[in-house]
């Protein structure tokens, strides 16, 4: 048995299997935004990890095998970005300023607040990536000096918080007219919000998987020459 | 197939151009944007290329499993400052709704 937890094969079918079951609960769950698979899927394989008393390297030498397909489906993110653009063609100004304000707010808030309350740099850096899509977020932040595996905490956290508060908080204000709601959880919950948009409408789900591209893209471009030089 | 060939062929170039000119941006980031200007310039997404997508798009968060699992070497910091940590998430959540609603709610909007 314990050979049996040495081997990279076993890792790799151990992070499959966590996944197909977070995807089983999440689908069982009546698709819950508190529950997206990949939260359930780590919680579980995390979990075996500690149990079996398995090192993170160790682990990865499996893992590796899975994260290998993570650049090639960053690439691939152009193809709904492509197929989205005409979506913002009569309005694409307002549309990239809500996205560079949107986006830009939240994260300048969350890495001044970690800078001024917890007063750790790497951290700081890591959580401003936290409003862009997974894969990006972890590429960026290994490029800044952050903390890939906290990035990645980050991201999944904020989606959900983002998918929670975003709808009901707009409704709040009087700005809930469909384009708004979907671009707001592109923005603010990257993928787990436009997972939320798609459930409240044809139209939210365009507008929030645009949003969602264009501010990994944007974030991307301009974050790495950035951090480094304001905090 | 031919879709995931077209991908990995741009995450090669992106690579390529990233260690060329020592860019600041991901590779992957670059080789994503290369796609999209030749996807811009062909006019349509190729059928073999719709196909890939259609097929890895919903594995993505399997992708990302390997990654996120190194939550586990971050005990230490979790322990300090996790409920802080989520008190920011959620503070800095409120004003970037707030701007979203604010811009695109302003003014006419025809769609």
């Amino acid at each position: 048995m314990t050979e049996l937890l040495q081997l990279p094969l076993f890792w790799a079918s151990a992070t499959l299997a966590a996944f197909l079951i977070g995807q089983q609960v999440y689908l069982r769950s009546g698709s819950n935004p508190l529950f997206p698979p990949i939260l359930i899927g780590v919680a579980l394989l995390s979990g075996l990890l500690l149990l079996t008393g398995t090192p993170y390297p160790v682990y990865m030498q499996g893992g590796e095998l899975i994260n290998m397909m993570l650049g090639p489906v960053i690439v691939m993110l152009a193809v709904p970005l492509y197929q989205y653009l005409h979506t913002m063609r009569r309005h694409w100004q307002r549309v990239i300023i809500a996205i560079a304000c949107g986006s830009g707010t939240t994260i300048v808030v969350a890495g001044a607040l970690t800078y001024w309350w917890i007063g750790d740099l790497p951290l700081s850096r890591t959580i401003a990536t936290k409003s862009i899509t997974t894969p990006v977020a972890v590429a960026i932040s290994d490029q800044v000096g952050g903390l890939a595996a906290m990035a990645s905490a980050f991201v999944i956290a904020t989606g959900i918080l983002g998918a929670l508060m975003a709808p009901p908080l707009l409704r709040l204000i009087r700005r809930d007219q469909p384009h708004t709601v979907g671009l707001t959880l592109g923005i603010c919950a990257h993928a787990i919000g436009t997972s939320r948009a798609l459930e409240l409408g044809q139209q939210q789900a365009a507008y929030a998987a645009l949003a969602m591209t264009l501010t990994a893209t944007l974030h991307a471009l301009v974050l790495p020459s950035l951090l480094p030089w304001l905090i | 197939m031919p879709g995931l060939l077209i991908l990995l062929a741009c995450l090669l170039l992106g690579h390529f151009f990233h260690n060329v000119f020592t860019l600041p941006v991901p590779a992957a980031i670059i080789g994503m944007l290369i796609l999209l200007v030749s996807l811009l310039l062909v006019g349509k997404t190729p059928q073999s290329l719709q196909q890939t997508t259609r097929t890895l798009s919903p594995l993505l968060p399997l992708f990302l499993m390997p990654v996120s699992t190194g939550i586990v070497t971050q005990g230490e910091t979790i322990a300090r400052h996790g409920p802080a940590l989520l008190v920011i998430l959620i503070v800095s959540l409120i004003p970037g709704i707030l701007v979203c609603g604010w811009i695109m709610g302003k003014g006419y909007f025809h769609d």
